[in-house]
């Protein structure tokens, strides 16, 4: 290559005139089973890539991204769950070691440890073995850590109540009705808004401004209880029962 | 025609050594999944980036409809996914993204992990992974409010909890992601919709050429 | 001649590195003061809600009072109602939230006749004593938590919600 004194430039340019050859190297200088990056190898990394697109796409037609009700601070009776990648810390926070007092141990001290421990890790394992057999400390560190991160999201899984919580955040009709009438104020008092929400709209117990039930079945219930429903729950009169049922049972989408 | 373009271009601007230099390397027998088939784990990475790009793509569309807005985020989430064509396929890509590029990332961490190719000298592009992790898992958090419904809205309460948990400065942490003391609201929504579209994308951006420059110096690590 | 004087290329470095740092505090404080802004801002001193319960009336059988406030997220204003149980311990006003600490239903003064000296919820039976205390064996994992109150012209004040302080 030229350079130095003599150099020929493309105009008032630094770009030299001298154009380099556009072609690839010499095949020999990959010797073996070695291959050029481009175009051999990407083009396999890039038929991977096809097939993979192919199950996403499949994937985002087939299950439609879920989008529950809008928020509503005001609910608080809504159990909360984070994505599914932070199970597994959501789930370390409710066994005694990490809640309460030991809050911080769960949410600050083992999540940082982990972590510090996975980003210093070249430090922390500076010997020259690569094969994890041969380092079995690291090995040994980061299967227990896999197991138990499998584990919590295992536990956090299945001690969720998948049903109760799809119910909760379902996109529901908000009922109409007056704020001002007898059979609300009735409702409010009582301890039914706690779980029905402050417009029927439902929250721990279903939602009441859809329901198909006559009056006489919601009185029933009132008294009674159904499904997780205590009985007893209703401490009005009967006449005060009977006034918030017909009211409830009024009730349009 | 495009050849008398490129030497057009090449002539001026001598663009031939930058892209010999990006098509020319060698990619090793012991990488190739033609070659072994269990070579295949050497894919994650690559498909880590893949996502990635699906995600920028989708993300910057879904804000030609998307509100960050309190009263209307959720409303327009609504209808850019029942409304709007495509719209559930846009969103369900940046959505199941979201989860896919965790899993890939994930598998990434543990190949380069029980390979040893952290090892000397490849130190710096391990920490610059797990920063990638790191900015990654960030986004999942910030992004996971945005549609602004019922689940978005009680996990971060949790999440933003957790992060108030830390001793001494949690609650001024708290109150820099809420944007208040103690409402998690409006200013919430904008403060999470500005992270997670303009500062987390601009790390992650950073921190990914750092990472592909490091591997093009060092070459992928040797076979076992 | 010192060996250690400051050459001129150093010069340039340091210089070059000062009036870079200058370009990068200008731009960039307004920027980071405008995003800790919410930190700094001090709370104001409207916390406490008034409610139409006179002081005097306030016996030691705790009474639901209920409250309205205007609560105010930068840009916009909503009316917040909430409920808090209040009576007397001594000459001390004790407000409780009324969140049950399960699964946040309401809870409410003797709701159950076999237990009239506790506070009763619905949803999953659970109990808690007259100080807020969870009874043990039922689903709630903690007390109720406890607002802060204050007197004003005879009415009573309720502030925010801290962690009980009773128990």
């Amino acid at each position: 290559m030229h350079r130095g004194k003599g150099m020929k430039f493309v105009g008032d340019s630094r770009v030299p005139v001298n154009r380099k050859p556009n072609i690839p190297k010499d095949y020999s200088e990959y010797p073996g089973k070695t291959e050029a990056f481009w175009p051999n190898f990407l083009l396999k990394e890039w038929l991977v890539g096809s097939v993979f697109l192919i199950g996403y796409l499949i994937l985002t037609v087939a299950h439609p991204s879920p989008l529950e009700r809008q928020a509503d601070p005001t609910d608080t009776g809504y159990i909360p769950l984070p994505d599914w990648y932070f199970l597994f810390l959501y789930q370390l926070l409710k066994y005694e070691f990490a809640s309460g007092p030991y809050n911080v141990i769960g949410a600050i001290i083992i999540p940082g440890l982990a972590f510090g421990a996975l980003l210093l890790a070249p430090f922390l394992d500076k010997g020259p073995e690569r094969r994890p057999f041969k380092r079995p400390l690291p090995t040994a560190f980061m299967l227990l850590a896999l197991a138990s991160m499998i584990f919590l999201t295992w536990e956090s899984v299945v001690n969720h109540d998948w049903e109760a919580a799809k119910a909760q955040g379902e996109i529901r009709e908000e009922a109409q009705f007056d704020t001002e009438a007898e059979g609300y104020k009735i409702y409010s008092e009582a301890s039914c808004i706690g779980c029905h929400g402050n417009a029927f709209e439902g929250g721990l117990g279903p939602s009441l401004a859809t329901t198909d039930k006559t009056a006489e079945e919601i009185m029933e219930i009132a008294k009674n209880g159904v499904g997780t429903m205590p009985a007893g729950t209703f401490k009005g009169t009967d006449e005060e029962l009977k006034e918030l049922a017909t009211f409830i049972d009024e009730l349009t989408p | 025609m495009l050849n008398k373009i490129y030497d057009w271009v090449d002539e001026r601007l001598d663009i031939t050594p930058i892209w010999r230099d990006i098509a020319d390397h060698e990619v090793p027998e012991h990488v190739n999944p033609a070659h072994h088939f269990s070579a295949f784990v050497y894919c994650f990475g690559g498909l880590t980036f893949f996502i990635t790009v699906i995600q920028i793509l989708s993300g910057m569309f879904l804000t030609m409809y998307y509100t960050p807005d309190i009263e209307n985020a959720w409303k327009s989430v609504y209808y850019l996914q029942n409304e709007v064509a495509f719209g559930e396929i846009v969103r369900g890509m940046h959505h199941w993204g979201a989860s896919l590029v965790i899993v890939m990332i994930f598998l990434h961490t543990l190949r380069v992990f029980f390979t040893g190719s952290y090892k000397k000298p490849r130190e710096l592009n391990w920490v610059v992974g797990v920063l990638i992790l790191g900015v990654m898992l960030g986004l999942g958090f910030t992004g996971y409010l945005l549609p602004w419904d019922m689940k978005a809205l009680f996990a971060t309460k949790v999440g933003i909890e957790i992060a108030a948990s830390v001793p001494f400065v949690g609650g001024a942490i708290k109150t820099l992601l809420a944007g208040d003391e103690t409402i998690l609201g409006a200013q919430t929504l904008t403060r999470f919709f500005a992270i997670h579209v303009f500062f987390l994308p601009a790390a992650l951006l950073g921190l990914l050429a750092a990472h592909f420059i490091m591997i093009r110096k060092q070459g992928i690590s040797g076979p076992l | 001649m010192s060996n250690n004087r400051v050459s001129r290329r150093q010069f340039l470095n340091y210089t070059l590195t000062g009036v870079g740092g200058f370009m990068a505090a200008g731009m960039l404080m307004p920027m980071v003061r405008f995003a800790i802004d919410p930190v700094l801002q001090k709370a104001g001193g409207g916390d406490f809600v008034p409610t139409d319960k006179k002081v005097a009336d306030i016996t030691d059988v705790p009474e639901r009072v209920d409250f309205a406030f205007e609560q105010v997220d930068a840009w916009y204003t909503s009316e917040v109602t909430s409920t808090a149980w209040v009576y007397k311990n001594g000459d001390k006003i004790i407000a409780l939230s009324p969140v049950c600490k399960h699964l946040g239903c309401t809870v409410n003064w003797a709701g159950s006749p076999d237990h009239p000296d506790q506070f009763f919820c619905p949803c999953h039976a659970g109990r808690y004593e007259k100080n807020g205390n969870n009874v043990k064996g039922t689903p709630p994992l903690g007390p109720l938590d406890e607002f802060e109150v204050r007197e004003k012209d005879g009415l009573l004040q309720i502030g925010k919600t801290r962690p009980n302080t009773l128990v």
